[in-house]
């Protein structure tokens, strides 16, 4: 059997429209984190589901007594008050720990896209088709969004369900205007580890070097809450621009500006993929 | 003819480094191309610098008579690579690999894959990561042909493939030929080359040293001669002509050599100044030319 008879050399082959490709590049994407809905936004909801559990218990036991912590480590750490459901659900969940997982989901994505698959060796085939750099990068980038919608959307219905279970809800419309602002921040992050990843070859190197900035922008927005003299510090922490949407609504512009600057970071760093070598 | 792959003066260094160094060359539409020199002698950062993985530090590189980084995804529409070290997601079958090249291509299938798989044994259906070495080159070399490309650009192709798919595979590449494709082949395996190829590059710390049809290589560089005397020969008086080498006497009236092509018909007139009982003249294998090519390099070094 031959495979070669039939088949004439063509004069030349259109490369497929970029928006096809790009369609391509993040269904695989999608196909590769098809399980992070369920493995971090599951145990995330379940966290969650027991925090509104634990909130009458712990509304009883602290009565009073939060009165006493200093106003700047309240602030700092989101623990002003647990009057409501919704200031506890902030202070334990939303201050840090839900931000952390979605941001450290979406740099993980990116990460192991990008510089993960060229690390090992798996682009020198998918490079070899007409496959432009700046869509595998907003292919990344585009998978990054959608993944971490779907962790915190299972995270957030698997909260709800458990509130309902117990009786201690949060308004559904205050639930999703926080988990929207934990996307806005971690979608921050995914255009951070974009641009290390234009930059960088090896996957552990960037998500390093995105949670180095994740801690360093945490501790800033901290210290700026802290220390009075140096509020002015936090407004290049994302932490600022995410706020406290929980407790406080969705800040609309603050969400804009997390997702423009995620924008530009990611073109950033498909601008700088597309200069690089591929090691 | 015309000419589908140009290089002029391209050179790339990593951080300084070597990489290649001025390397010039031209591959004509139709033909087959070996590429050759040892690990680390350039011939993988030639190749990457045509697919625009690596940009070169100075000079050029065209493809189809288009510019290898300006026009770099108009070339990869018209090409399939095989890289040196194949690798893939361990998680995904060969299938699910050819799926995604197939639709980052704008192909509707995946052309004749089902074809080559079952010519080369290759299992699309078991997750990559528990195949062997050399299965796994088996999806390399289908995920390189299924679209049918004009130019092939093979790294080190049969790496890992048993003797049996190893001649498959040379038929391929000779129906490929058959077809119109190109082919650029970088080995070290010079028996493979010697047989696939047309015209041969050696590649040399960097550096192009030679680039020849494979049966003008052969023929021209030395020979090797054996030739047994009446009488006894002294090796001295052998050495003493120009373009002699690698003089073995053996009981005195027999003798091997190497001699440069060149100098063959000064030998030839020496000699008969002694009564000839027997002559024989060989060409070289392409190991041995090699060789040639290499051994100053591994003397000075």
């Amino acid at each position: 059997m031959s495979v070669a008879a039939p088949v004439r050399a063509r004069a030349s082959v259109p490369a497929p429209r970029a928006p096809r490709v790009l369609r391509a590049v993040v269904r695989r994407g999608l196909l590769d984190n098809r399980r992070a809905a369920l493995v971090w936004g599951g145990p995330l909801g379940v966290m969650g589901a027991l925090v509104l559990a634990l909130y009458p218990s712990i509304r009883r036991a602290f009565a009073g007594s939060i009165q006493g912590f200093p106003d700047g480590l309240k602030q700092a750490f989101g623990i002003t008050d647990f009057a409501t459901v919704e200031q506890y659900l902030n202070a334990e969940m939303f201050s840090l720990f839900l931000p952390l997982a979605a941001a450290y989901v979406a740099m993980r994505c990116v990460a192991s896209a990008i510089a993960g698959a060229e690390e090992h060796g798996d682009l020198d085939c998918v490079l070899a088709t007409p496959l432009a750099r700046r869509t595998l990068v907003a292919g990344a980038f585009a998978t990054a969004a959608i993944t971490v919608a779907g962790v915190l959307l299972v995270a957030g219905a698997l909260t709800e369900a458990g509130g309902l279970l117990v009786g201690e809800t949060v308004a559904v419309g205050r639930l999703g205007a926080a988990l929207a602002g934990v996307w806005a921040l971690a979608l921050f992050f995914a255009g951070v580890a974009t641009l290390a990843a234009g930059l960088l070859h090896r996957a552990a190197t960037v998500l390093g070097t995105g949670a180095g900035l994740l801690a360093a922008m945490y501790l800033v927005d901290v210290l700026g809450k802290l220390a009075g003299g140096l509020g002015w510090l936090r407004a290049i922490s994302a932490f600022r621009w995410y706020g406290t949407p929980l407790e406080d609504g969705l800040d609309v512009p603050g969400l804009v500006l997390l997702v423009v600057a995620a924008a530009l970071l990611a073109a950033a760093g498909a601008a700088c993929y597309e200069r690089r070598d591929i090691a | 003819m015309d000419t589908v792959i140009e290089t002029d003066r391209l050179t790339k260094t990593y951080r300084g480094a070597r990489g290649i160094d001025d390397v010039s060359l031209s591959v004509q539409r139709g033909e087959v191309f070996g590429f050759l020199g040892p690990n680390g002698a350039g011939k993988t950062t030639t190749v990457r610098t045509l697919l625009d993985l690596l940009h070169p530090t100075s000079g050029s590189a065209s493809l189809f008579g288009l510019d290898s980084r300006r026009d770099s995804r108009a070339i990869r529409a018209r090409l399939g690579n095989l890289p040196g070290e194949f690798a893939c997601d361990p998680r995904r079958s060969g299938r699910e690999l050819l799926t995604f090249l197939a639709a980052l291509r704008g192909l509707p299938g995946l052309g004749r894959a089902a074809e080559l798989a079952e010519r080369f044994s290759a299992d699309l259906d078991r997750p990559t990561g528990e195949l062997s070495r050399g299965n796994r080159q088996k999806i390399g070399l289908v995920q390189a042909l299924f679209h049918a490309p004009e130019l092939l650009i093979l790294d080190e192709p049969t790496g890992g493939l048993d003797p049996l798919m190893q001649e498959q595979f040379h038929e391929v590449v000779a129906e490929e030929r058959e077809r119109g494709a190109t082919v650029l082949l970088s080995s070290h395996d010079l028996d493979e080359v010697q047989r696939l190829c047309d015209r041969v590059a050696i590649i040399r710390d960097g550096r192009l040293i030679a680039v020849e049809h494979i049966a003008e290589l052969t023929r021209r560089r030395y020979r090797h001669v054996s030739v047994e005397l009446a009488q006894a020969i002294d090796a001295d008086e052998l050495r003493a002509l120009p373009g002699v080498r690698d003089v073995e006497l053996d009981g005195g009236r027999k003798a091997r050599f190497g001699v440069a092509a060149a100098e063959l018909d000064g030998v030839v007139k020496a000699l008969a100044r002694h009564t000839v009982v027997d002559l024989e003249l060989e060409h070289p294998s392409l190991e041995e030319i090699f060789l040639t090519y290499y051994a100053p390099a591994e003397r000075d070094s």
